[in-house]
């Protein structure tokens, strides 16, 4: 009950607090000089989202950083103590192996059946119906798509009727059950596929998008030069698609190298199957923290790249405005 | 348009500042326990949820009827960070609460005073405690002064046991395996399932999710307390035994004896992707897919939910034979289980009252009654056949010793439970997988 | 060029002076293409349909044939499952709380990403470019990055395992990307309106609660969609400030399901449907703004 009351509290009040402060400032600024004015309200109004942004966001991963070379106790300075063991021990090196695998293969994949879909897709007349059967797992939480690739990967002895629809399928052939989320061979990639399925409706909705709005002129001379669709795909469609591909691809990026949920629901890193994230939650559990910090802080090295992009995007954008 | 302005203003500003007020009251107003120092009060934190707290409300009932004493529950499955921030802060402590399963807490928090003494609650009736007690739980093995995993520190008790569950049973289907039970484990291994038509001669399920691999440490755990005591036992859980170590080394080899393709239904796939609740199922088929599985006492409710149609009866459809010895007589009194039990934080007259209480005959036969758990006390009676029987193990025991898993940090329980999964998946892995669990024993029990 | 008018162009090509033959020749040409999508369309929907129709059978069904087997009498229907699961301890509450999480949070970002958004837009000051930058920037931080000392914070102001503490956490993440999008929209807004405004005497209050906001409903609203999606659907941030409290989400106690004694695989098929019905309700029936609000803001040409 309690719960609920600070609930509709909230909700409530938090709006009318925001209200009241805009309202409220406003009155107190305009009795201020209009120069004080000028240079005081944009910082006023900016402030709930910047103090947030400071808090959660730009104060923690400084002190990430700082924790990273301190003990678990947070009593003593360790250097790069728990750089070293992140980069010697054969777990975190697994974890950095799959979540190389992660990166590449989840976003090259999910980015070209995205294009490959929307491209096919535009073809024909059951374009809606198709599109929303393939969004269709984009908006179901990661714990509930684990639980849907839990039951396909089914696994019974061979012999005795198979439970999970991929063995039931390669029985039809005749074939032998593969333990899907056990064996090496398989496990990663059955993870990664599952990662795929939830979001390539993502990727197909937004270059589908793009898709059409490339004209019509364009794909007819193309075509009218004599160029088969292949061609058309590779020379026309997808120079005119790359920033669409780009902005999608760098989203997809980030994901990958995020993928916890999946990972954790389904194996939790068992069989050699752990990513970063889910060894960094592992030592948070067990209050390593100097050391989760390490690899919090090696996740952001790599990603630190793409920020660089996106910053430099951001301002070509704010040049043409 | 200004006038709009002011009007709105005025009434946004009143609307706020009434929020703001009331928020504030409300976030003053409820608190998450209740200060019970008191004759007639006591607030106790306890994990359970569900059916077992039904259970406990039942085992409440008779005591705050008579007394009029009103205990105030909360479900906490965090009680003990939160009491360890609270022993820090000095803040308030719930009354009664389950004691820390960290032996260097336990050892803390008593050093501390944080932890009331057993003897203090019962008084008098602290003798007849131990002496109705199961032994394993209130003994220190080698009549050492100090076993804090059950909280024994100094000589004195800290923890009283309320309930336990043993592990390392050997539940079979009394339709399939008609034989005797075997008393040691090469005469368990000896055995030719095909001769009571059962394809193999054990079941196995370590998949649970997150937490996959548990099944599989119960069964090593099992085998290592019998085979190499239970002093190499606890000084493996605290870290100081290594897992390149021969008795450990040896334990693993026993193991993958186990889970081996000859010995286990289905083969080394199936044992690794069954969830531990359908691992039984195969003995309940025909034919019997299995003669044995080993489990704890709470799979029976599984066999049950798994077969609706056939209403097994426990006792009759199935029963279980005690973990057979591992040929060392001497560790053949040392037995798995997990026990719950209670701490007293504050020395109150109610507090001691409800722990008199909850170590009685008349308490703990409620928890025995409403099924599911042994209780702590030797001769409760049990209705349950298969309960009947666990009391019976319980009460040879010498030592209950606790999982070791459970009472490893969280990145070494992580590591132990999936090094058995691999080497059941790949058993030439074994001398890989031992010096890993190595490293990462040397860096885990350490706090940097 | 959509598809029908490819189809006409070309059977129009194709119908003038041709053969019935030579239009089944077209039609069996196009064959691949269909069958490629509807494989395609399987794998992804096969799946989810699957798990559901599981959810509703008995657990003794379950594990011993595959889903597929109800096609075929007999089907063996039931809603026990549901109704076990609903049952188990946490599972009811957990809905409950995910849905105390889940609103006030996104009600609380919005708001102050409303406003941050409105200053970036239309106030000039110093730094508000490098401050647009590291909120840009921030966006694509791992939350790993800051669960720890954000953990810590909450420790220190006593608010640690408690909802309140979420919704801070949610919005403190969320906020870069909205910020980030309602710029781009409130930017868009055409100037004149702000301005005619002013010289009739309109502070910015007045210009933010009725120009600014009400244009950018559309915006909010396709948001408002995604930001209660990722919050219901979240399982990292729950996990790590909710993990122990007996406040847990659906998402967390359904991952719980998947190894506490309670659960076996009949509950996790019915409590995944339950958790996948609201975002699969949003999305079936607001299924235009939330496809909107994806493409709106990532495809400027």
């Amino acid at each position: 009950m309690d719960q609920i009351i600070t609930a509709v509290v909230a909700v409530v009040g938090v709006p009318l607090v925001l209200l009241g402060y805009i309202i409220l400032g406003e009155r107190v600024l305009e009795r201020l000089s209009d120069s004080l004015q000028k240079w005081i309200r944009p910082y006023f109004w900016a402030l709930p989202a910047i103090g947030f942004a400071t808090v959660f966001m730009v104060y923690p991963l400084l002190r990430t950083v700082v924790i990273s070379f301190r003990n678990s106790d947070d009593t003593e300075w360790i250097g790069l103590a728990n750089y070293n063991y992140f980069f010697t021990f054969p777990d975190t090196l697994t974890a950095l192996r799959n979540s190389l695998l992660w990166l590449v293969f989840y976003t090259a994949i999910s980015v070209a059946l995205g294009l490959i879909i929307a491209i096919l897709l535009d073809r024909v007349k059951y374009e809606s119906i198709a599109k929303i059967a393939i969004f269709l797992p984009v908006p179901i939480s990661a714990v509930a798509a684990s639980i849907i690739w839990k039951f396909m990967f089914d696994y019974q002895p061979p012999g005795t009727p198979q439970t999970g629809t991929l063995n039931a399928i390669l029985g039809l052939f005749g074939r032998d059950p593969v333990a899907w989320l056990v064996n090496s061979t398989t496990n990663n990639a059955a993870l990664i596929f599952v990662g795929i399925w939830t979001i390539t409706g993502f990727c197909m909705v937004i270059i589908s998008a793009s898709l059409k709005a490339i004209s019509s002129e364009v794909l007819e001379a193309a075509r009218i030069d004599g160029a088969n669709e292949f061609r058309i795909v590779q020379l026309v469609i997808t120079p005119l698609l790359w920033p669409t591909i780009t902005v999608v691809g760098t989203t997809m990026i980030i994901n990958a190298l995020k993928t916890f949920d999946i990972v954790y629901v389904m194996t939790n890193g068992a069989y050699d199957t752990d990513v970063i994230a889910t060894r960094m939650f592992s030592q948070l559990q067990s209050a390593h923290y100097g050391r989760a910090a390490a690899v919090g802080v090696v996740l952001f090295i790599a990603i630190v790249p793409l920020l660089i992009v996106n910053i430099r995007r951001f301002q070509q954008q704010e040049e043409q405005r | 348009m200004a006038e709009v302005f002011k009007r709105l203003s005025s009434r946004a500003v009143a609307l706020s500042l009434g929020t703001l007020l009331l928020v504030a009251a409300c976030s003053t107003g409820g608190t998450n326990g209740t200060q019970g120092a008191s004759a007639t009060d006591v607030t106790v934190w306890t994990a359970w949820g569900g059916a077992e707290l039904k259970a406990f409300k039942d085992v409440l009932a008779p005591f705050q009827s008579s007394t009029g004493i009103k205990v105030h529950i909360t479900t906490n499955r965090d009680s003990t960070n939160q009491i360890a921030n609270g022993i820090a802060a000095g803040t308030d402590l719930p009354d009664i609460a389950p004691g820390p399963t960290d032996p260097t807490q336990v050892k803390s928090w008593v050093s501390k005073g944080a932890l009331k003494s057993v003897e203090t609650a019962l008084g008098d009736q602290f003798n007849t405690y131990i002496q109705g007690t199961y032994t394993a739980l209130t003994s220190a093995p080698g009549g050492a002064t100090d076993d804090p995993y059950i909280g024994i520190i100094g000589g004195k008790h800290y923890e009283l046991m309320v309930k336990t569950q043993v592990k390392g049973l050997l539940w079979y289907n009394k339709k399939v395996f008609t034989g005797t039970a075997p008393k040691t484990f090469d005469e368990l291994l000896a055995i030719n399932p095909a001769q009571y038509g059962a394809n193999r001669l054990f079941c196995a399920g370590f998949e649970s999710g997150a937490a996959s691999g548990w099944p599989a440490s119960d069964q090593i755990d099992n085998i290592i307390m019998r085979q190499s005591g239970d002093q190499v036992y606890t000084n493996w859980i605290q870290g100081k035994q290594k897992f390149t170590s021969p008795e450990i080394k040896l334990g693993y080899q026993t193991f993958l004896k186990e889970v081996s393709d000859q010995a286990v239904f289905g083969g080394r796939n199936t044992a690794l992707s069954t969830n531990f609740g359908k691992a039984g199922d195969p003995m309940f088929k025909s034919p019997a897919g299995c003669l044995f599985l080993e489990q704890a006492t709470f799979i029976t409710s599984f066999f049950q939910q798994d077969f609706p149609s056939l209403n097994l009866k426990a006792g009759t459809d199935f029963d279980f034979i005690a973990h057979p010895s591992m040929g060392n007589s001497q560790y053949d009194g040392n037995v798995n289980g997990f026990y719950d039990n209670f701490s007293m934080y504050n020395d109150t007259p109610a507090a001691r009252k409800l722990m008199q209480y909850m170590a009685t005959k008349d308490a703990q036969q409620i928890w025995a009654n409403d099924g599911g758990t042994l209780g702590a006390i030797k001769d409760l009676t049990y209705t349950d056949p298969i309960f009947k029987n666990a009391a019976a193990v319980a009460g040879t025991a010498k030592n209950l010793l606790v999982t070791a898993g459970d009472f490893m940090p969280s990145d070494m329980q992580k590591a132990f439970w999936q090094s058995l999964l691999n080497v059941t998946r790949d058993p030439s892995s074994l001398d890989a997988q031992l010096k890993h669990l190595d490293q990462v024993q040397a860096a885990s029990y350490t706090t940097s | 060029m959509s598809a029908e008018q490819v189809t006409t162009r070309r059977e129009s090509a194709v119908g003038a002076g041709v053969s019935a033959l030579d239009r089944l020749g077209y039609r069996l040409q196009r064959l691949p293409l269909h069958l490629v999508i509807i494989i395609l369309c399987a794998i992804w929907i096969v799946p989810t349909i699957g798990m559901v129709i599981n959810s509703f059978r008995g657990l003794q069904d379950m594990s011993q044939a595959g889903w597929w087997t109800v096609l075929f009498p007999p089907h063996g229907f039931t809603l026990d499952s549901y109704k076990q699961v609903l049952q188990i301890e946490g599972v009811a509450p957990s809905i409950l709380y995910s849905v105390l999480i889940t609103i006030p949070a996104t009600v609380i970002q919005l708001a102050i990403a409303t406003m941050g958004a409105y200053a970036f837009a239309w106030m000039r000051f110093p730094g508000r470019n490098l401050f647009f930058i590291v909120i840009v920037g921030l966006m694509v931080v791992p939350i790993q990055m800051t669960l720890i000392p954000v953990l810590q914070i909450f420790k220190a102001i006593h608010l640690s395992g408690t909802i309140p503490a979420v919704w801070l956490a949610h919005s403190g993440y969320g906020l870069p990307f909205e910020v980030f999008l309602l710029r781009n929209y409130l930017g868009g807004l055409p100037r004149e309106i702000f301005e005619s405004a002013e010289v009739d005497g309109a502070g910015h209050s007045v210009r933010f609660l009725r120009i600014a906001v009400p244009m950018t409903i559309p915006a909010i609203a396709s948001l408002t969609i995604f930001v209660f999606l990722g919050i219901w659907n979240d399982l990292l941030v729950a996990l790590t400030f909710l993990g122990v409290s007996p406040f847990r989400p659906f998402t967390v106690v359904i991952t719980g399901l998947v190894t506490s004694f309670g659960g076996g695989w009949q509950f996790l098929t019915a409590a995944a449907v339950l958790q996948m019905s609201l975002p699969l309700a949003v999305f079936i029936f607001l299924q235009r703004y939330f496809v909107r609000g994806i493409t709106s803001g990532s495809v400027k040409g």
